[in-house]
Formats: C-alpha cells, structure tokens, sequence
C-alpha cells in the first residue's frame, strides 16, 4: 500500500513544528549581503527575533585538498596561496612550517624576519578591508569608501616589495623568494608612519561614533565561555576576552623575539563583552599592533642569506627523498591556520594534506551570536567574525528551493534603516542630514 | 606547562592508554629563544574520551582540526590538540593517532567534551563515511547531500562516477546546451 503523501503545505506545517511553532523559517544566500561569498543560513524567527539558526556551507568547495596530493611540493606552494585571496600568505606560511617541519630544513633568521613583515602587512590590509566592509553592512558607506582608500597605500606597499598586490610568491622551503633590500626600507617606514597617523582617526571614527555604537554595543554576543568551549580563534576570541593568539601562545619564526601579547577589549581600558563593538575594537588594535611588529623587526632584523635551499631543483630532490609528517600553524588576520602534510620517500606530491582555515574554527560562533538578535542585524553580526568561506570550503548543486527568500537589496535596507532609526534617536547628527 | 612535563602528567592520568608517545622539542628564536613541544602518541578509540578529558584539565584547550587519511585496511585519524593557550610561549601541540577499522567506523564524538569539534567532526563523516557515536549533529556540511561517495576513501567506485557524470555535465554546458544560463 502506498504510503499517503502530504501536500507541501502539510509538509511545511510539519517542518515549523518540529522546529518552533509560531516560528518562521527565513533562508538567507547562498547569495547575500553580508559577504561577497556562498553560504545559506536559514534563521527561525518569531517577529523580529531570531529563535534558531542553522548553517550551510559548502558552496564554494573547490577539493583543493585532493589537488594538492596531485601536484608536486613546489606547486603546492602556490595552491595553497589561492586558498583564499585575503590571507594569500597566511595558507603558504603554514604550508612551509608543516613541511620544513616533516623534511628538517632550516630556515636563516632574515627570511624569518621577511616572513612575518608580510604577513603582518597583509593583517594591515585584511583587518582595513573587513572595518570598511562592517561599515557598508551599517550604512556608512563613506566610511567604507575612507577606509578602502586608506588601505590602497599597503597594498601598493605590498607591491613595491613583492610584485604583487595579492598572492606574493614569497613562501618556499628554506626562506622566502625575494629580498627586503635596505633601499626599500624608507618606503616602508613611511607607510608605517601614515598608518600610525591614521589609527586614532579610525579609532574615533568607529568606536566614539554613537551612531555605531547603538548599532554594535551588545549585539551579537559570544561570551568568554562560549568561545572557549566553541574553540573560537583570532580576533572573535580576543574579542570575548580569551588571550588566545598563535603568535603568543606558539613559538614560531621570530614571534618570541618580538614578543607579541593577544590583544583584546581589556587593553583599550574597557570591560570585555563579546559583541561586534568588541570585535571592531580589537582588529583596530592589532592594526596598531602590526605597525609595532613591523618597526621592531625592521631594527633587528639582520643581514645574511634568504634561504637555505636557493636552487628550486636541489629543493625538489631534497623533498623527494624527505618522510615523515609536519605541523605548520600561523595566526592570520582573522585566526589560526593550521597545516597538516604528511611526506613519503620517493614521492613528490604529499600522501596527506589537511589544510584548517580560521573560519573552520569560527563557524560555531555564529550560533550563540544570532540567538534573540533582529533580522535587521543579521548582516553585520555575519560579518563580525570576518569570514572567509572560500577558505574554510574547499561542489554544491543549488536545486530551486522556492522558499520565503529574503533579497540581499532588502536585507541590506532593513540593516540601513535601523541604523536610521538609532542614529536619530542617539544622534542629531546623522550622516543623513536632518530631512523629515 | 613545558611539552616534558605534559607527557608527563598525560603518561601519569593515561597509563599503558597512551601508547608509544613520542616528544619532538625544538628551539624557536634568536635572541629570545623558547622551546616548543609536539606530543605524538597513540590511542585506542575506547580511550578518546578519557584522554581528551585528561587534557582538558592540564591546561586551556583548543582543537585545531582532525586529520585523516585512508591508510588501506584502516582509517587513521589525527587529533591535533593545542593544549595551554594563553600563556606565553606556552602552548603544546598533543596529536593523538587513532586507528579506525573500515568494517567498524565507529569513533566516539568529543563534542560533549568539547563542542568546537563538531564542524571538524563533521567533516570526517563526509569525507571519510566514519559515524561518531553521540554526536549532535551529523548531517552533511561541506559536500551536496546526494552525494553517497566519501571524497577521502580510496576504496569506492561511486566517487569515479560521480566525477564521471559531472564533467560531462560540465561539457555539455561548454556546447552552450540548456544548462549554461
């Protein structure tokens, strides 16, 4: 007998039950406002609060881990730097770590210097885009054309040093590609001193800004507690209080020399409370902190060679014959990056390649960070812990689910109005003018 | 805590449990040098719960991820602990290898232990078709829902077809056919 089959009406009315009875149940992406990236949340809401929230990724899954045990370890350099293009040095640097680990290649103390000045200019760069980014989500889109125009300049930095705005090339095995020659370091000292000039501007601009203040002051929470049982990484953690940073906490390139402390709401004098204010607060800081680390290893970093292993060929052979296994983590602008490689003798490409990007660790947050906030704070509590998609994803087929969809346009007005409807009542100074 | 003293106080909770653990110490630094530690050691499944709860009170503890690999008649997993956040220089990196029989994937889930763990968790049942036992949640997260194979596995043919059909799929909508939009 032929089991009675509900009509989709039915079928709806099931769904709302199991999960909450007076609840709606609001999908939002995979295309959507608050990133430039794939990934469908689908909020229950009763009202304007959000009662439940579940997750989906996986609609940028590129199989970049089966890739890398096609290619030999030279290439793989060069994948894992399009793993995402933000932390574009990020990914290599953990890549080498895990794999110098497995193959005991040394690395001179120069390239370890170089290596943590560009990673530390591209946390410059990363924690710059996301502040404009934040403020698009809340409607101050001058803000967001100020803060990406001030971060041009590190980016032309990263160039002159480099060759490249994004994916440097710097990373191999034993040291890094090119040089810091003596000559450049005034154009970068200069860049430091502009950055440094600016950070007090952008610190009024973001945090005394009472506009924004009602907008991000105990929204989207994540306690201390919930952070380290979720193991939040980055800034999401510093943010919640957790002294939790790579850098710190791990000995790795030159970091104990330069000593660096995780920074968060505490070392600005304020209480720690875990909401997006918080979250803005501390990537401010470590804006800061990047030109500090900067500065110090440009006075102690020494002369001498850039890598062990010069000749790419030599590099392949020694590879070729290395076996065993490696770790490799960085602290990138919004996390831990870890890598796993696992190496066999005779083989050019790794047995195994696990690769963790810092989103990976922060997915979890968004649960207790959505609970009982409004829709019209979705976009900017889902992009508070500045996540990478494409990173943490590395083949999704979207079926036509015709479900109550929520347009990123209309997302992005209820978001732009309730920052009307708070600047009015806490400011007479509305970047809007006074009309009406 | 030091990566020595760690073994230590896990080979005093663990006993015979932790099996042939090893420690890797090297010198980080040039004019302030620190040591870091890797643990590595074995694990029967039975004792995952226990070890991660010895941990657990030996020091702050973040899970950076599970590595795994299909290594032939067995799945062979990684724990990769961070054990000791937030003190200076003083964090430990304990990787805890399990085997994992293929007519048998059963691992016990660390989620009630330690929630952070589900993502990664759930990423080992797709990829590598383990269960966890008492895990809260195990649907799909990163591969499409209809899709039976586990990318990871080195022993299933329905992987090769899927490929298979997806890039004809993929040429038929080169040819400019219904599926290209």
């Amino acid at each position: 007998m032929r089991e009675a089959r509900l009509g989709p009406e039915e079928m709806a009315e099931k769904k709302r039950e199991k999960t909450c009875s007076t609840c709606f149940e609001v999908p939002i992406g995979p295309v959507h406002p608050a990133l430039k990236e794939g990934i469908r949340f689908t909020f229950w809401v009763e009202g304007e609060k959000i009662k439940k929230v579940d997750i989906r990724p996986g609609f940028m899954h590129r199989g970049i881990e089966f890739m890398g045990t096609k290619r030999n370890l030279v290439q793989l350099i060069y994948l894992a730097e399009r793993i995402c293009g933000i932390c574009s040095v990020s990914h290599p640097l953990a890549l080498v770590q895990a794999v110098e680990e497995a193959a005991g290649i040394e690395v001179p103390p120069r390239a370890q210097y170089i290596r943590v000045i560009i990673g530390e200019l591209e946390r410059i760069h990363s924690h710059l885009l996301w502040a404009g980014v934040a403020a698009h989500e809340l409607g101050f889109d001058t803000l967001l054309h100020y803060v990406w125009k001030i971060r041009e300049p590190v980016l032309d930095l990263l160039e002159d040093i480099t060759g490249n705005r994004i994916d440097y090339a710097i990373p191999i095995y034993g040291g890094v590609r090119r040089d810091i020659p003596p000559e450049k370091y005034p154009k970068l000292k200069d860049a430091l001193r502009y950055y440094r000039s600016l950070v007090e501007d952008l610190l009024n601009f973001f945090l005394r800004d009472p506009s924004i203040e009602a907008r991000t002051r105990n929204i989207g929470i994540l306690t201390r507690e919930e952070a380290d049982a979720l193991c939040a990484v980055g800034p999401t953690a510093r943010a919640s209080g957790l002294r939790k940073d790579v850098r710190q906490d791990w000995p790795y390139f030159t970091y104990p020399d330069l000593q660096v402390r995780a920074l968060t709401p505490e070392d600005m004098g304020l209480g720690v409370r875990g909401d997006v204010y918080d979250r803005i607060m501390v990537r401010l800081l470590e804006v800061s902190q990047s030109i500090q680390i900067i500065e110090r290893c440009l006075e102690e970093m020494p002369d001498g060679e850039i890598t062990s292993v010069p000749k790419v060929a030599a590099l392949l052979a020694q590879l070729k014959k290395a076996e065993g296994e490696g770790i490799g983590r960085h602290e990138a602008p919004r996390g831990e990056v870890f890598h796993y490689i696992r190496l066999e003798a005779d083989k050019e490409a790794p047995v195994v390649w696990k690769v963790k990007a810092p989103t990976y660790s922060n997915l979890m947050s968004w649960f207790p960070m959505f609970k009982d906030q409004e829709i019209a704070d979705i976009p900017i509590v889902a992009a508070s812990i500045d996540p990478c998609i494409c990173c943490m994803d590395r083949v999704h087929i979207v079926r036509g689910e015709r479900e109550e969809v929520v347009w990123k346009e209309e997302l992005l007005r209820l978001s732009w109005e309730k920052t009307k409807r708070v600047a009015s009542r806490v400011t007479r100074h509305a970047p809007w003018g006074r009309k009406g | 805590m030091r990566a020595q003293e760690l073994l230590e106080a896990l080979k005093e909770r663990l006993g015979d449990k932790l099996r042939s653990p090893e420690l890797e110490v090297e010198e980080i630094g040039h004019r302030r040098i620190r040591e870091r530690g890797f643990i590595w050691a074995e694990i029967e499944r039975e004792d995952l719960l226990e070890a991660v709860r010895a941990l657990k009170e030996l020091g702050p503890l973040h899970i950076s991820v599970i590595s795994g690999a299909d290594v032939g008649e067995k799945i062979e997993l990684i724990y990769h602990f961070a054990v000791g956040y937030g003190t200076p220089d003083g964090e430990v990196m304990v990787n805890l290898r399990l085997a994992v029989p293929k007519d048998d994937p059963v691992v016990p889930s660390i989620c009630s232990e330690l929630p952070g763990a589900l993502t990664t968790e759930r990423e080992k049942i797709e990829f590598l078709g383990l269960e966890f036992s008492g895990i809260p949640d195990s649907r799909k997260l990163f591969l499409p829902d209809e899709l039976k194979a586990h990318p990871w596995r080195k022993d299933e043919p329905e992987l090769s077809e899927y490929v298979r059909y997806t890039v004809a799929w993929e040429a038929k909508k080169d040819e400019g056919g219904e599926a290209r939009a």
